[in-house]
């Protein structure tokens, strides 16, 4: 996958670490670490840790509840900041932005699918999907043809009218992951992405995955289920907000 | 940004439509400011074109003479005015003769009583003593039969009327009254002329009137109350100089000292317009007070459904801002919603004030002219309490984490 063909944006401090080395790792992190004060105390829910995800690994970070796995998708989907140590993605230090900045990464690099789907109720199939268009600016003709291709690669051509209420569980998935390819991101960052489908339904999401790190994505999956990271061809154990294990499968 | 304004209004007039009563309750106040604004601009405005109308009527090379001003602000002031000299039929005599600047001259006296004609009668009709130019100063009295008054009928005080249409309707139902015999106060009168109709002010008759020679008023009623005397300069330029001359003529007849004031008042229709004006600005600063309190009521109302709508959509904040929603996209959403939201108040509030106002013309005196941009004036009122007070629900939004908006059940 190469970088999004979005259009460009004045965000051009995001631009300053950007280099053109596609051999470095797609995600670099040295060192991260967030701290909560509780009271008097302080909680690491990240504890200094440094790893590299390459372009087209398929990873599944695992842990228990309150391993610091959720703490660690939040920062590298952007949504969080490290409290220390430097994280990149695509050669870019993200560590240190803007709220603003970071909604720009996340649009450009970031393609999330969420648990529960998290589809906007009141609007099609259609729309949900052009949205990170339309924060990215991208005009209302290639919008709607990237939308639709978009839907298309998910097998959704036929249910691009209707409302997420009109679908069912696995078609919704289907449409958040549609949302997340829309704009070519660097990484689809999936969190417990079948934790809502029954298991035929959550089969068939896990091949649409496969199916699309064949064609070259990257994915990094988020799930404390052994039978769901199992997918991946590499599993980080998070507990404590430290890396237990981190392993090549398959 | 296009399509975040399309996609925000339709959303706001997605929710006005599925909750109308929870709508019209929460646009109550911004409605309720539009809708006065509206319907007393709408009157205003009517009154305005329709004073000036009428006033001009009176002529704009015109001007009369009088005891007391148009408009006594105080009851000290009256007191003031009420030591002045009564002006009588010499004052005009003096005026007639001596000012040559002044075309024409006439003097007026009236009084409301009872005429009759036979068994019949009619209450409050204004009777008028006139003297010959009366009838053609201003808007000119035009007759549907007979004649006017003559230096003649002046001169020999004769008994001789001329009858508005509304008592020649009342009294003759019809017959011509030409030669008949009318009663003012049990004194009869031979009726000379019928004038034609001219129609209402103010929802007042302005045909319920008798015309008498003003030395047979004088006769039956004496002079004790101040003559109002009618002046036409030859045209309007000349109006100042005309009213100049009167002024010193009328000093020097009343023996006013240099720096003294004058003890006589004069007023054009110019004055008047200008009197109405002001008087109308007054109405729009009341209007406008008491409107903007229910804007400011609207707009408060406006603000609380707005912070209740972006805590309701938390979670749509959230996913809006994972996929890359920045600040200034979701601020933006929620004031174009805000905007929308009181627009559509604005708008109903435009069309109600403009129904009330039409309302009020058709069932009381009062006219009212429908200015087309007012709707746009009430929209854009309202479009602005909406933008002022969604800055904070709005700004709320686009601060919201995303972490935590994402977690919010």
């Amino acid at each position: 996958m190469g970088t999004s063909s979005g259009a460009a944006t004045s965000v051009e401090e995001t631009r300053k670490d950007m280099g053109n080395n596609g051999d470095r790792p797609l995600i670099v992190t040295e060192d991260l670490w967030k701290t909560y004060e509780m009271g008097s105390e302080q909680i690491h829910a990240l504890h200094g840790l440094t790893f590299k995800i390459e372009r087209n690994e398929y990873v599944a970070i695992m842990g228990p509840s309150g391993s610091g796995k959720s703490t660690l998708m939040n920062v590298i989907g952007c949504l969080d900041t490290p409290t220390k140590g430097k994280y990149y993605i695509n050669n870019r230090l993200v560590s240190e932005l803007s709220d603003d900045e970071l909604a720009f990464i996340r649009n450009k690099e970031i393609g999330f699918v969420f648990q529960t789907f998290n589809l906007l109720a009141r609007a099609t199939a259609l729309h949900n999907v052009e949205l990170p268009l339309i924060y990215n600016g991208t005009p209302a003709g290639p919008r709607l043809e990237q939308a639709k291709a978009a839907l298309a690669k998910v097998d959704l051509a036929d249910r691009m009218t209707h409302k997420p209420n009109e679908l069912s569980g696995g078609q919704r998935q289907r449409v958040a992951i549609a949302r997340a390819l829309v704009n070519n991101p660097s990484i689809i960052l999936a969190d417990e992405p079948t934790g809502n489908l029954d298991t035929a339904t959550g089969v068939d999401i896990m091949n649409l995955f496969e199916r699309l790190w064949e064609q070259g994505n990257t994915i990094v999956l988020v799930t404390h289920e052994h039978d769901i990271a199992a997918h991946a061809n590499r599993i980080i154990h998070i507990r404590d907000g430290r890396i237990e294990k981190d392993e090549k499968v398959r | 940004m296009n399509i975040n304004l399309k996609e925000s209004a339709t959303i706001a007039l997605n929710a006005l439509n599925a909750h109308k009563m929870r709508s019209v309750l929460t646009l109550v106040g911004v409605i309720i400011g539009v809708t006065t604004v509206i319907a007393v601009v709408s009157i205003v405005q009517g009154l305005d074109s329709y004073v000036k109308n009428q006033v001009l009527q009176f002529g704009s090379d015109t001007f009369t003479v009088q005891k007391f001003p148009n408009f006594v602000t105080s009851f000290e002031e009256f007191l003031e005015y009420n030591k002045r000299r009564d002006l009588t039929l010499e004052d005009m005599k003096a005026i007639e003769e001596r000012c040559s600047l002044c075309k024409a001259v006439a003097g007026i006296w009236d009084r409301s009583r009872t005429v009759k004609f036979g068994m019949q009668s009619i209450e409050d009709v204004d009777i008028r003593g006139v003297s010959v130019n009366a009838p053609f100063m201003g808007q000119v009295m035009e007759l549907a039969s007979g004649r006017h008054f003559t230096e003649t009928d002046i001169d020999h005080v004769a008994l001789r009327v001329i009858i508005g249409a509304d008592v020649a309707e009342k009294l003759f139902y019809g017959r011509d009254p030409l030669g008949l015999e009318l009663k003012i106060d049990g004194v009869p009168f031979e009726i000379i002329g019928v004038a034609k109709k001219t129609g209402s002010f103010f929802g007042q008759s302005m045909d319920n009137f008798a015309r008498i020679p003003i030395t047979m008023y004088q006769r039956m009623y004496g002079s004790h109350e101040s003559l109002f005397i009618n002046v036409q300069a030859p045209n309007e330029a000349q109006l100042p100089q005309a009213m100049d001359e009167v002024r010193v003529i009328m000093r020097a007849r009343q023996h006013t000292p240099y720096k003294k004031d004058d003890g006589f008042a004069l007023e054009t229709a110019a004055s008047f317009i200008d009197l109405w004006q002001s008087f109308s600005q007054g109405i729009f600063a009341v209007t406008i007070s008491i409107a903007s309190i229910a804007l400011i009521v609207g707009g408060v109302v406006i603000m609380n459904i707005m912070l209740v709508s972006v805590r309701e959509r938390t979670r749509e904040i959230g996913i809006r801002k994972a996929i890359g929603a920045r600040r200034r996209d979701i601020l933006v959403q929620f004031l174009i919603e805000a905007v929308t939201l009181a627009g559509a108040g604005g708008l109903l509030g435009a069309l109600l004030g403009i129904a009330i106002a039409l309302i009020i013309s058709k069932v009381s005196p009062l006219p009212a002219v429908i200015r087309w941009w007012s709707i746009l004036m009430g929209i854009g009122m309202a479009a602005s309490v909406g933008l002022f007070f969604g800055i904070y629900p709005a700004s709320r939004a686009a601060k919201l984490d995303p972490i935590v908006a994402l977690r919010f059940e």
